[in-house]
């Protein structure tokens, strides 16, 4: 992507850079905040379990903050092409961030349900599930920030794998609850929290879309619909 | 491809309109080709293309001394009326016919192709002789004929409803939107084909110039409308196609909305953006 030169205007060029340093600042106490809701699950640490909940509403802050600057942009400058992109991707992904802290908060809330029982090493197969999941997010706010359409582009694809992941596990959590019937509740709330991550995945994928319509105006969202509309 | 839709400018300006009655694309009524312009020794033009095409809006945007008031007052040869002014290449065709060939009629050219300008202007006279002037000089006196002219063309222009009742006090009593629309209303009441439109509401306040704008949309059914404006959301709110300009050349033109979301060249998104300089 060309680098676009500053701005005339520095009231402008200061408003923008204060949005996304806003989505920055989001973004990051999200990564965090679900590290903190898996490190509580796997760890079996309650703390940080209640850390990750009680930090969403620092996240739910910026996000109004976020949408209060990107109104004000659009009211006092009304930036047109890539500027307006800019605020309007913003906005959007400011919404996908939200949710994905309140996906942390619900696995810290089933992990201290969790807690409260023995340990099951079933656990362990969530792992694999969360590290694509931080990757996906992660590379969607790396090509945002960057203009990386590539790097979107191939978040989509990790997107799909990410469900059929999520689909497997929650097949074997299903056969474990036949094998083990007194810990139906743990397996239900471990099958839920995969269900999470995977949640995770969408709104990382929603955010790779906003990317590619900041960076290349280009709006790739329901691919399907699409081809359906133009027949 | 979609035919209908304007093909995009690669590097150097081409002609970028499909040809008349190209698969319903819009048709060309004014077609300017590798157009050369000078005031004296200052070349102001520099191998313009472009097709304008019928019933909708062309905004021309651009930096001050871009040209695009330039070309507009080429449009219809208000442009002869400075000394200094010559054509060193290209023409300007309307409905196939060369504007500057020497059997065309001045006169009647500019009949077809009216002008709203900058600054409103009405005669100093009565609203109703300002909209039967150009009329009685083409020899036109029957009074029911010239009535209805006047009511069609007040009606057309949005004014009848505030002046139906004082039709006969003078033009310059109106208010400054009101003007502007008397002269809209005066240029569409010799029933041209093409309007040009050169910075139609920069002296108006947001409520007039929400009325011309609103004007401008019904207009665009019955005239072709090109428009000189340097404010990037009026282009954005009124127009169709939009053509960029700087330092006398045609950088870009497109749909109004490829444009202002995402335009082709890097100079038109550094001038929309406000990041020239």
């Amino acid at each position: 992507m060309e680098t676009p030169t500053r701005h005339i205007l520095g009231t402008f060029e200061n408003a923008l850079n204060t949005l996304r340093n806003d989505v920055v600042m989001m973004a990051s106490l999200t990564e965090r905040n679900l590290q903190h809701a898996m490190k509580g699950l796997l760890q079996r640490d309650n703390d940080l379990s209640n850390l990750a909940i009680a930090d969403d509403e620092e996240i739910d802050l910026l996000e109004k903050q976020v949408d209060q600057t990107g109104i004000e942009l659009l009211l006092r400058f009304q930036p047109v092409a890539s500027d307006l992109r800019q605020v309007i991707s913003a906005m959007k992904l400011s919404g996908n961030l939200e949710r994905i802290a309140d996906q942390a908060v619900n696995i810290s809330k089933r992990a201290r349900k969790l807690n409260q029982n023995p340990a099951l090493d079933d656990v362990h197969y969530l792992e694999p599930l969360f590290n694509e999941a931080m990757g996906i997010l992660k590379d969607s706010l790396r090509a945002f920030i960057e203009g990386d359409v590539d790097l979107a582009l191939a978040v989509k694809v990790r997107d799909k794998k990410l469900d059929e992941a999520n689909a497997e596990v929650a097949h074997r959590f299903t056969m474990r609850m036949a094998e083990a019937p007194d810990r139906i509740t743990d397996f239900l709330n471990l099958l839920l929290i995969a269900r999470h991550l995977e949640r995770v995945g969408d709104h990382s994928k929603n955010i790779a879309e906003d990317a590619v319509y900041a960076a290349a105006a280009e709006d790739i969202r329901h691919p399907r619909a699409q081809k359906a509309a133009a027949i | 491809m979609d035919t209908t839709q304007p093909q995009k400018h690669t590097k150097a300006p081409q002609v970028m309109f499909e040809s008349p009655n190209n698969n319903g694309a819009p048709r060309t009524v004014i077609e300017i080709e590798n157009f050369d312009f000078s005031y004296g020794l200052k070349q102001a033009l520099f191998d313009i293309n472009l097709k304008i095409p019928e019933k909708l809006v062309t905004a021309f945007i651009g930096p001050s001394g871009c040209g695009k008031s330039t070309l507009l007052r080429c449009i219809n040869r208000m442009n002869d009326l400075v000394d200094i002014s010559r054509i060193t290449r290209g023409n300007i065709r309307i409905e196939n016919v060369d504007i500057h060939d020497r059997d065309v009629d001045v006169i009647e050219l500019r009949r077809k192709v009216g002008m709203v300008f900058q600054k409103s202007n009405p005669f100093p006279k009565s609203i109703y002789d300002n909209i039967t002037y150009g009329l009685k000089i083409q020899g036109i006196k029957d009074r029911k004929r010239l009535d209805e002219v006047v009511e069609t063309s007040l009606r057309g222009a949005a004014l009848w409803d505030e002046v139906k009742d004082r039709l006969h006090d003078s033009g310059l009593g109106l208010s400054g939107g009101q003007q502007q629309r008397l002269c809209i209303a005066r240029a569409i009441a010799v029933e041209p084909e093409i309007i040009l439109m050169d910075e139609p509401c920069s002296a108006l306040d947001p409520i007039a110039t929400a009325k011309v704008e609103e004007l401008i949309e019904s207009l665009k059914t019955k005239f072709t409308i090109v428009i000189v404006t340097h404010s990037m959301q009026q282009a954005s709110r009124v127009s169709d196609r939009t053509a960029f300009f700087y330092l006398g050349r045609l950088i870009e033109f497109d749909n109004t909305q490829q444009i202002f979301t995402r335009p082709s060249q890097k100079q038109t998104e550094d001038y929309i953006t406000g990041r020239f300089g």
